[in-house]
């Protein structure tokens, strides 16, 4: 097959496949029922470690969880859910909420949406520098 | 001696057939509304990953094919060309599939590799394609040297592998649920391939198989499916990024990290970049026989089961 078919096959292909999905409806972000959802999430990943409290979102896409290694953010990865502990995450307004900077390759900026009273319970919750 | 023997590349001629299939699946979870999800940023990387694995073939393919040539100039044997070659080629490139793929698991360096093709939480026809670039740099390409120095042409290898390949991608979807009974007595199907994208503990390190589920069940790698457990997929730390160049060297990175951190003997370095995922020279993180272990703390009755024996 000549390269610059393969190219077009697979550039349309990919083009047309975001498209349809998009229209589909499968980009929405995965919402958290409620704060026992989140927790569920949360446990997928570390089933072994005890929750506390858990702050849910105003938009339940994310979720701040108090647990016996610090704090952890379990939040929306498209359809799914991450979560990573918060030890040593370096937190910053945004206009929308906040950023929170990780030293992880597979998760190096999580943006999260947050009303302005919300970041100041999160930020204090986190004990993160700002 | 067959030196200038050629087949297609049949992996190139079949991305219609995989944009066309994918799109009938995609049609048909849209409609139905069941037979498996999909997202649409999960499904550009899954797919930018298969086009990042095509091209990454045509740049450093020859680094492979120069080693395969090389082996075959020495080799004193010459199987020939027939269909029964070609089929006896096919059946044992599957089993040297069977061991790389257990290798890509329990192999951290392989598993640089291999991670991103089971890095997504979603099981449809485009994680099929959410294959590695870095491939070239695992070494793997050795497994298949005994082939070539029984007699296999390179380029009959090769066309086996891709074969391999092609089979390998239809039985990435939950739109289909069991073949019939004999079928998945020796084939590997889309209900043994769940399983293998499983992170549930009973899943883990289960069903290698490319094409013949059989390897599983002679090497004691086999799991079933079970009705009461639904698979899981994913990581069992999920990325937290849909960003197809961290995807595909985030582990690499990983193992230079702990490779090189202050304070580890010579043997700890080395195990960092050669002991199973999940090792660690404290103990700090979980093999999967760790994470077996301690799911069979919390659920004892699951001690004997399948996945746990």
């Amino acid at each position: 097959m000549p390269l610059s078919v393969l190219i077009a096959l697979v550039v349309g292909g990919i083009a047309g496949v975001a498209i349809l999905t998009h229209l589909f409806g499968f980009s929405k972000l995965h919402r958290f029922d409620d704060a026992e959802a989140a927790r569920m999430a949360f446990l997928r990943e570390w089933p072994d470690v005890a929750t506390g409290t858990i702050t849910l979102s105003a938009d339940r896409h994310s979720a701040l969880i108090e647990t016996n290694k610090g704090p952890a953010l379990v939040w929306a990865m498209g359809a799914d859910s991450s979560v990573r502990f918060l030890a040593d995450a370096d937190a910053q307004d945004t206009k929308t909420g906040l950023s929170i900077r990780l030293a992880d390759l597979t998760a190096p900026n999580i943006r999260i949406r947050l009303a302005p009273d919300e970041r100041r319970a999160w930020l204090t919750s986190m004990k993160v520098p700002r | 001696m067959t030196s200038d023997l050629s087949y297609p590349d049949v992996v190139q001629m079949a991305v219609p057939l995989f944009i066309a299939l994918i799109l009938i699946e995609l049609l048909w979870i849209a409609m139905m509304r069941r037979g498996g999800r999909y997202e649409t940023r999960d499904a550009v990387t899954s797919l930018v990953m298969g086009a990042g694995n095509v091209a990454s073939g045509i740049a450093l393919g020859f680094i492979a094919w120069g080693f395969f040539m090389a082996l075959w100039a020495i080799t004193p044997l010459d199987l020939g060309t027939s269909i029964w070659v070609v089929a006896l080629c096919f059946v044992l490139d599957d089993l040297r599939y069977y061991w790389v793929h257990r290798f890509g698991h329990r192999i951290r360096w392989v598993w640089a590799s291999h991670v991103n093709h089971h890095s997504s939480q979603h099981y449809n026809l485009t994680t099929a394609l959410r294959q590695t670039w870095t491939g070239t740099f695992t070494f793997m390409m050795i497994v298949r040297a005994p082939l070539i120095l029984l007699g296999f042409h390179p380029a009959m290898v090769l066309f086996c592998g891709g074969l391999n390949l092609i089979y390998q991608f239809w039985i990435h979807t939950e739109a289909i649920g069991r073949m019939p009974r004999w079928f998945e007595a020796v084939m590997n199907t889309p209900s043994h391939h769940r399983v293998h994208h499983g992170r549930n503990p009973r899943y883990l390190d289960a069903n290698y198989a490319g094409v013949f589920i059989i390897w599983d069940k002679m090497f004691g790698t086999f799991v079933p499916e079970r009705e009461d457990e639904k698979v899981d997929y994913g990581l069992v730390h999920n990325l937290g990024t849909f960003n197809p160049i961290r995807v595909a060297f985030h582990e690499w990175i990983a193992i230079f990290r702990d490779v090189t951190q202050p304070g580890l003997t010579l043997r700890e370095r080395l195990a960092y970049a050669v002991a199973p995922p999940g090792w660690s020279h404290d103990g700090s993180r979980d093999t999967s026989e760790a994470i077996k272990e301690k799911h069979l703390a919390r659920h004892p009755q699951d001690r004997g089961t399948p996945g746990f024996s």
